[in-house]
C-alpha cells in the first residue's frame, strides 16, 4: 500500500463487505429480541433491545449506510419513549415496533441488493462466487479497431468480453449487470474524461465498488488520480501490453484464498502452549504444538512453519539455543521466531534477539495481540519469501522450492500410508514455437498452460515451473490412476486452446510422465522415474501422458 | 511544547464501530489505541497502559460514560488525563453538560473515520495550546 490513506480505505472498504454481509443476523437477533419481549413484555428484554437497535444506529451510520441508520434511529427512539414510560408497551405500541423493524429490515435489503464482492473480497463476505460470472469483461473502447483485437485476446485467456464503443450504451449495460471486470479507454470523442466520469455515476450507491482498469493515452497525474478515485484498480497507457492486462485481470478474479497461515509454537507448558494454539487457531491459522524442546526437529522440517513461537525458558535447552540451531538450517534462514516470555528486563530480551530471533511477546499477552504479531510478521516474510520460491513469469512455484515441496511431501505421505502421485509435463516442439513466432509468444504458451493447470488442478495439488517450458505437479492423497486420469483431461484441454499471433492462430501440446509413490518412495527416484515416464511420452509420439510402471 | 501524542484508551462497547475507530486512529493517526468494551474494563487497563488521551462513548450497558469518566478520576493515573466522549446526541446543552462533567470535548457520532484521527490531534492540541 502506497500510503496510510489508501491503506486506511482499502481496509475499510474490506470492513465495509464484512459488515453488510453480518446484517441481516444482525435484524434477526432484533426480531428475536423484539418476539421475547412480545410475549414476557419484560423490562430487561425491553433494554437489551434497545441497546441493540442503538448499536446498529451507530454502526450503520459508521458505515456510511445512511438509510439503515435513520430508520434505526427512529426505531431507537420510539423504544427510549417506551423505556422511559416505565410500563410495557400497549398493543399499538407493540404493532409500530413491529412496523418500524420491517423498515429497518427493508433498508438492509437494499444493501444486500447491490453488487457482490469482487473476489479478492470473498475471504471476508459470504457470498458466493460464480466461476463463470467471474470472467466476464465490459470493455469500452471508442477505437472499434482496438476493441476488437483487445476483445478477441483477452477471449483467449477465457474471457467473456462485451463490447462497447460508446458510453452510453454502457452505462445502460450497468444498470443492470453486476459481478463483471470493466476495463474501459478515458477519453472519448464525446468526453475527453469520459471514462472516469461514467464510471463515477457508475460507482454511486454501491456497497462495494465495481473493479475498473483503465487504459489511456494520457500519463498525467490529474487522469491517474481521477481513475483512482473511481474505483480504478490498474492504470494501463497505450499501446496496453495485452499480457499486462491479462495478468492483472487474473490478479482481480483469482478466487484462491490464500493458504493458512502455519505457526509451530515450542513451549514446555503443555496448558500455555494450547492455550496459545487455540488463540492462533481461532484466528484461522495452522498450528503444531511441541511440548519438550528436544523433540522440535521433526516437526520443523515436516510442518514447514511459517513462525516458530517460542518459550525462552525450558529445561534442556532454551529457546536462545534452540533459535541458534533453527538458524543453521538453510530451509528456516529467514523463518520469523518469536519469543513468548515473562521475561520483562529488555537487555535480556535484546540478548535474546542478538541470537536469530526475531521479536519479543511477553506473557500474559493479549490474543488480539499475539493474533496480530503473528500475523503481520508472517505476511511480510511470506512476501519477501514469494520473491524467491516463485517463478516471476507464471507466479509458480520454482525449480528449487518444488524440489523442497516434493521432499516433504514424499516424507508426509509415507509417514501418513497416503498415496502421491509426481508428474513432470513438458510443452511438446516447444523450440519452434519461439523460433516461429517469437519469445513474447511463447511466453504466452507458457502462461496459458500454468493458467490451466492452476484452474483444472485441485488446490492441493502443487504446481511448479521447472524450467523452460517444463512444469512439475505433486498431487497428494492422489494414486497414479487418478492422476494419470486428471492430467489427460488437462492434456485434452490445452490442446484445445488457440493461441494468437501475429493474427494467426496455432495450438500446442504437452506430454507427460507420472510416477506413484506406491513404487518410487523416494523423492528422488520418483522424480527420476516421472522424467523417464516424460521421456518415453515424447518418443511414443508426444501428446500423451504416461504412467511409470514398477521396474 | 506538548507531548507528542501516542497513547489512547478508547472505551466502545458496539465491535464494530471498535474496529473502524481503531484502524482510523491507528493506519490514519499512527496512534498506539487501547480498546476496552466496557468502563469497567477501561478502570481496570488505565492504570497499566497510562493513556495520554481517552475517547469515551456515552451510552453503555453496564457503566456509561459519565459514570466511567467519575471512576477514571478517582485513579491516581488518570486523574487529570484530557478525556473526551463520543456520543450521537449532541444538543448544544447537552455538550454543556459533558463538559462540566469534565471532559474537554464531544465527538459526534457518526464520527468521519477519515477525520477521526486529525480531531483528536486537534483536541490534543488545544488541551496543551
Amino acid at each position: 500500500m502506497a500510503n496510510p490513506a489508501e491503506e486506511f480505505q482499502e481496509k475499510m472498504r474490506v470492513l465495509r463487505v464484512a459488515y453488510a454481509a453480518q446484517l441481516p443476523e444482525k435484524i434477526r437477533q432484533i426480531e428475536e429480541a423484539c418476539a421475547g419481549y412480545q410475549s414476557r413484555l419484560d423490562e430487561e428484554t425491553l433494554q437489551t433491545l434497545h441497546l441493540m437497535v442503538h448499536s446498529l444506529t451507530g454502526s450503520g451510520a459508521t458505515f456510511g449506510f445512511s438509510e439503515l441508520s435513520r430508520f434505526a434511529r427512529v426505531l431507537e427512539e420510539f423504544l427510549k419513549g417506551i423505556v422511559n414510560q416505565g410500563s410495557p408497551a400497549s398493543d399499538v405500541q407493540l404493532t409500530e415496533i413491529q412496523r418500524k423493524i420491517m423498515l429497518v429490515k427493508q433498508a438492509t435489503a437494499s444493501i444486500e441488493a447491490t453488487p457482490a464482492a469482487p473476489p479478492d473480497l470473498m475471504a471476508v463476505s459470504t457470498i458466493t462466487d460464480e466461476p463463470s460470472d467471474s470472467k466476464k469483461v465490459f470493455l469500452v473502447e471508442g477505437e472499434t479497431d482496438l476493441a476488437r483485437e483487445l476483445a478477441l485476446q483477452l477471449s483467449y485467456f477465457g474471457y467473456q468480453v462485451r463490447v462497447f464503443n460508446q458510453l452510453d450504451a454502457f452505462l445502460q449495460a450497468m444498470k443492470t449487470t453486476r459481478n463483471v471486470l470493466v476495463v474501459t479507454d478515458i477519453s472519448f470523442p464525446e468526453d475527453s474524461m469520459g471514462g472516469v466520469n461514467t464510471m463515477r455515476v457508475v460507482q454511486q450507491g454501491r456497497v462495494v465498488p465495481v473493479p475498473v482498469v483503465y487504459l489511456s493515452a494520457l500519463d498525467d497525474l490529474t487522469a491517474r488520480l481521477e481513475a483512482v478515485r473511481t474505483g480504478g484498480l490498474a492504470y494501463f497507457t497505450k499501446p496496453v501490453i495485452i499480457g499486462d492486462l491479462v495478468d492483472k485481470l487474473d490478479e482481480m478474479t483469482s478466487t484462491i484464498p490464500p493458504e493458512p497461515y502455519r505457526v509451530l509454537i515450542v513451549d514446555d507448558s503443555i496448558s500455555l502452549a494450547k492455550y496459545h494454539a487455540a488463540v492462533l487457531e481461532h484466528a484461522g491459522m495452522v498450528v503444531k504444538v511441541v511440548n519438550n524442546p528436544m523433540e522440535m526437529m521433526g516437526p520443523l522440517q515436516e510442518f514447514a512453519p511459517d513462525l516458530i513461537l517460542m518459550d525462552v525458558y525450558m529445561p534442556e535447552c532454551n529457546g536462545m539455543e534452540l533459535a541458534g540451531v533453527v538458524r543453521q538450517l538453510e530451509a528456516f534462514v529467514s523463518t520469523p521466531i518469536v519469543y513468548l516470555s515473562s521475561e520483562n528486563d529488555l537487555d535480556k530480551q535484546l540478548s535474546a534477539m542478538s541470537l536469530g530471533g526475531d521479536d519479543f511477546l511477553t506473557k500474559p499477552i493479549r490474543p488480539e495481540h499475539l493474533v496480530s504479531s503473528v500475523t503481520s510478521r508472517i505476511q511480510r516474510s511470506r512476501m519477501l519469501r514469494s520473491f524467491m520460491v516463485r517463478d516471476s513469469l507464471t507466479g509458480l512455484l520454482n525449480h528449487t522450492t518444488i524440489k523442497d515441496y516434493l521432499e516433504r511431501e514424499v516424507a508426509r505421505a509415507k509417514r501418513q500410508k497416503a498415496p502421491l502421485a509426481y508428474a513432470m509435463i513438458d510443452i511438446d516442439h516447444f523450440k519452434q514455437v519461439n523460433d516461429t513466432y517469437g519469445h513474447p509468444v511463447g511466453d504466452r504458451v507458457i502462461k496459458s498452460l500454468s493458467r490451466l493447470l492452476k484452474q483444472r488442478l485441485r488446490d492441493t495439488d502443487v504446481v511448479g515451473r521447472y524450467g523452460g517450458e517444463e512444469f512439475a505437479v505433486i498431487m497428494s492423497n492422489t494414486d497414479g490412476h487418478a492422476a494419470i486420469k486428471v492430467l489427460d483431461e488437462i492434456r485434452d484441454a490445452f490442446s484445445r486452446l488457440n493461441h494468437l499471433a501475429d493474427g494467426k492462430e496455432f495450438s500446442a501440446t504437452f506430454s507427460c510422465g507420472i510416477a506413484d509413490v506406491a513404487l518410487f518412495s523416494d523423492a528422488i527416484k520418483l522424480g527420476d522415474t516421472a522424467d523417464r515416464a516424460l521421456y518415453e511420452a515424447k518418443h511414443a509420439g508426444r501428446n500423451r501422458v504416461v504412467l511409470a510402471t514398477g521396474s | 511544547m506538548a507531548d507528542k501524542l501516542t497513547r489512547i484508551l478508547y472505551v466502545e462497547d458496539e465491535p464494530d464501530i471498535q474496529m473502524v475507530a481503531r484502524l482510523a486512529l491507528e493506519t490514519l493517526g499512527g496512534f498506539t489505541v487501547e480498546v476496552c468494551s466496557s468502563g469497567n474494563e477501561a478502570i481496570a487497563r488505565a492504570p497499566v497502559f497510562q493513556p495520554q488521551f481517552i475517547l469515551l462513548d456515552v451510552m453503555m450497558p453496564g457503566m456509561d460514560g459519565p459514570e466511567t469518566l467519575k471512576m477514571l478520576r478517582g485513579l491516581p493515573q488518570t486523574a487529570s488525563t484530557p478525556v473526551a466522549f463520543m456520543t450521537a446526541k449532541v444538543q448544544p446543552n447537552e455538550v454543556a453538560q459533558y463538559k462540566a462533567l469534565g471532559a474537554v470535548d464531544v465527538i459526534p457520532k457518526p464520527f468521519d473515520p477519515m477525520t477521526l484521527a486529525s480531531r483528536v490531534e486537534d483536541i490534543w492540541a488545544r488541551c496543551h495550546g
